[in-house]
């Protein structure tokens, strides 16, 4: 049904605007052809599924069913906002990703706009390889990094302990400190490259005449410099905070699953107690707090491009 | 006095803690992988390579590697192929249609990974198509997820395409399908080719959808890893994170030479 309304709508649109350029596309007029395939298989493998698991959030819980029936129920959803153990972790989630949010802006704020200030060309793509690396390399990875680093015997503790700095080992981990940086550690490149771009958009002779004025460095920066990067700081802190709140890896390895968070929740409803449609619950609750973050996100990128162009 | 340089200095000493933040864990994982003794000590042990020969021995963390690749391959082709047809069309039609479609193709990243793992699992095995734990059915979880990164890559590259070129070699006699492989093709082709380094190595990395997907037979390196960080910190498993950090940053460079990064991430 959706497939025929686009493409039916598509093709009307070639045929309106008559531009021949666009028979070059597929050597026909039909050119919506090409948006088919990934169409198709965002719908079978991406709608269908997503929809389905929403639905089934809607059924009675029963241990080892996984079938849809069509009674639908909100006794999952009653259950999630009158047990404490489910909605603290739902304020758990918001908390740590709120935290994480904002400590990634402290950190990345003066990166991303060393970056964007650099204007030495080879200095400045080996700064973007940087972040882009670590963003791209593995979360596992980083984090067993991360845990040699922090554990009970780890190289922090050791090293503190060998200098008699301390004398008991440090709670590093397996708390919600450990998740804490452990998702800092993730989600602070997205933080430093959507900040990149608004900084860099910035006139450095904004700030030049801020300055000529009499304001002090630290003056020009708060009320000339940060409030214009307000867009990219928004978009930034909403998409850490969407990625922090619906991490699994890093509250699993991090937390050693003393930190409930929501999907956490999900994975053991689901692997091992054989709950699906309570874990498909939680799943829509966290979907719908993610993509909250992700609303606002989107306007605010908005307003970015909009900025810019 | 005038001459202050453009940087505060306070800004400068954050940034080396934020690169050290970023650095630490992965140059931790390095030495993990090359240290002499049975884990990780302060002060080191020394160099050596036997963990390293340890992963290139090790049935679960070599075939895991050998699986990721594969995995990631296999999904990388299939949604650089649907990814890039489906950036042409998105960047040459207009009208409302295309803005949704557009804020569709984008909806796997807003959805978090365990979701969509478990969406995809729930569907494979309700339907019974003979998916479920299957290698098809963690790759088409791939698909999904690295697709969004094809498309908006080569937009990216394809919105500041000028059409006029394609329009000079179709007025100098070139078929339709000529003009856009020898001039469109042509022009974006390391647009593509940095989409398809960015899915390979997004899919090669991915945790959180393969959760639900991955079987103890069909377990790709972060699943491994994860497996192994549950119960110890095995240096096999670091040595095994070298190979995929030399395979990410190569990656890396070879991207920055193909396209101008900062277009894609808005720099």
């Amino acid at each position: 049904m959706a497939a025929t309304t686009t493409t039916g709508t598509a093709d009307e649109g070639t045929g309106m605007r008559r531009i021949g350029l666009f028979r070059t596309v597929s050597a026909g007029p039909a050119f919506w052809w090409l948006v088919l395939p990934a169409f198709l298989f965002f719908l079978v493998f991406f709608v269908v599924p997503t929809v389905s698991l929403f639905a089934l959030a809607f059924n009675k819980s029963a241990a080892g069913v996984i079938s849809l029936s069509s009674a639908v129920t909100f006794d999952n959803f009653l259950r999630i906002f009158t047990r404490s153990i489910y909605y603290e972790s739902i304020l758990r989630s918001i908390g740590i990703a709120g935290a994480v949010s904002f400590i990634c802006l402290v950190f990345g704020y003066p990166l991303a706009y060393v970056i964007a200030k650099t204007t030495n060309p080879g200095r400045n793509t080996l700064l973007m390889i940087l972040v882009l690396s670590s963003m791209q390399l593995d979360m596992v990875i980083r984090l067993y990094g991360l845990m040699v680093l922090l554990g009970d015997n780890g190289l922090i503790n050791a090293m503190l302990l060998r200098f008699g700095i301390i004398s008991a080992a440090l709670p590093l981990m397996y708390n919600v400190f450990g998740v804490i940086v452990g998702l800092v550690q993730i989600t602070l490149p997205f933080m430093i490259l959507s900040l990149i771009g608004v900084i860099k958009s910035i006139h450095p002779s904004l700030e030049e005449a801020a300055r000529s004025l009499g304001a002090s460095r630290a003056k020009a920066f708060f009320s000339v410099v940060l409030p214009l990067s307000m867009p990219g700081v928004l978009a930034g802190t909403l998409l850490v905070f969407a990625l922090a709140i619906s991490s699994y890896v890093v509250p699993a390895l991090m937390g050693g699953w003393k930190v409930m968070v929501m999907p956490i929740h999900i994975y053991q409803q689901v692997a091992e107690t054989g709950r699906w449609q309570f874990g498909a619950a939680i799943a829509v609750v966290l979907f719908l707090t993610s993509l909250m973050a992700i609303a606002v996100y989107h306007r605010a990128a908005m307003r970015t491009t909009g900025g810019r162009s | 006095m005038r001459d202050e340089s453009p940087i505060p200095l306070i800004f400068k000493a954050i940034s080396v803690i934020t690169l050290a933040m970023l650095a630490i864990p992965v140059v931790i994982v390095v030495l993990a992988g090359l240290n002499a003794g049975d884990y990780l000590t302060f002060p080191p042990q020394g160099l050596s390579l036997r963990w390293v020969i340890s992963f290139l021995t090790s049935p679960t963390f070599l075939s895991a590697y050998g699986i990721s690749f594969l995995v990631a391959a296999i999904s990388t082709v299939i949604s650089t192929v649907i990814g890039a047809m489906a950036a042409l069309f998105l960047t040459r039609a207009g009208g409302r249609v295309v803005a949704v479609l557009r804020a569709f193709f984008m909806m796997p990243i807003v959805l978090p990974g365990v979701v969509l793992g478990l969406a995809l699992y729930v569907f494979y095995v309700s339907s019974g198509i003979g998916l479920a734990r299957s290698l098809a059915g963690l790759v088409i979880g791939h698909v999904i997820v690295t697709c969004p990164f094809v498309i908006a890559t080569v937009t990216a590259a394809l919105v500041g395409f000028d059409r006029s070129l394609e329009e000079a070699a179709r007025s100098l006699g070139a078929s339709p399908f000529a003009a856009f492989r020898l001039v469109t093709l042509k022009i974006i082709s390391p647009a593509i080719s940095a989409g398809t380094i960015f899915a390979f190595i997004i899919s090669f990395g991915q945790f959180e959808v393969t959760l639900f997907l991955s079987t103890p037979n069909l377990q790709t390196l972060p699943m491994a890893m994860y497996v192994a960080l549950r119960y110890s910190f095995e240096p096999t498993a670091a040595a095994a994170g070298i190979f995929a950090i030399v395979l990410v940053v190569i990656s890396m460079v070879a991207t920055s030479r193909l396209v101008n990064l900062k277009r894609i991430f808005g720099g």
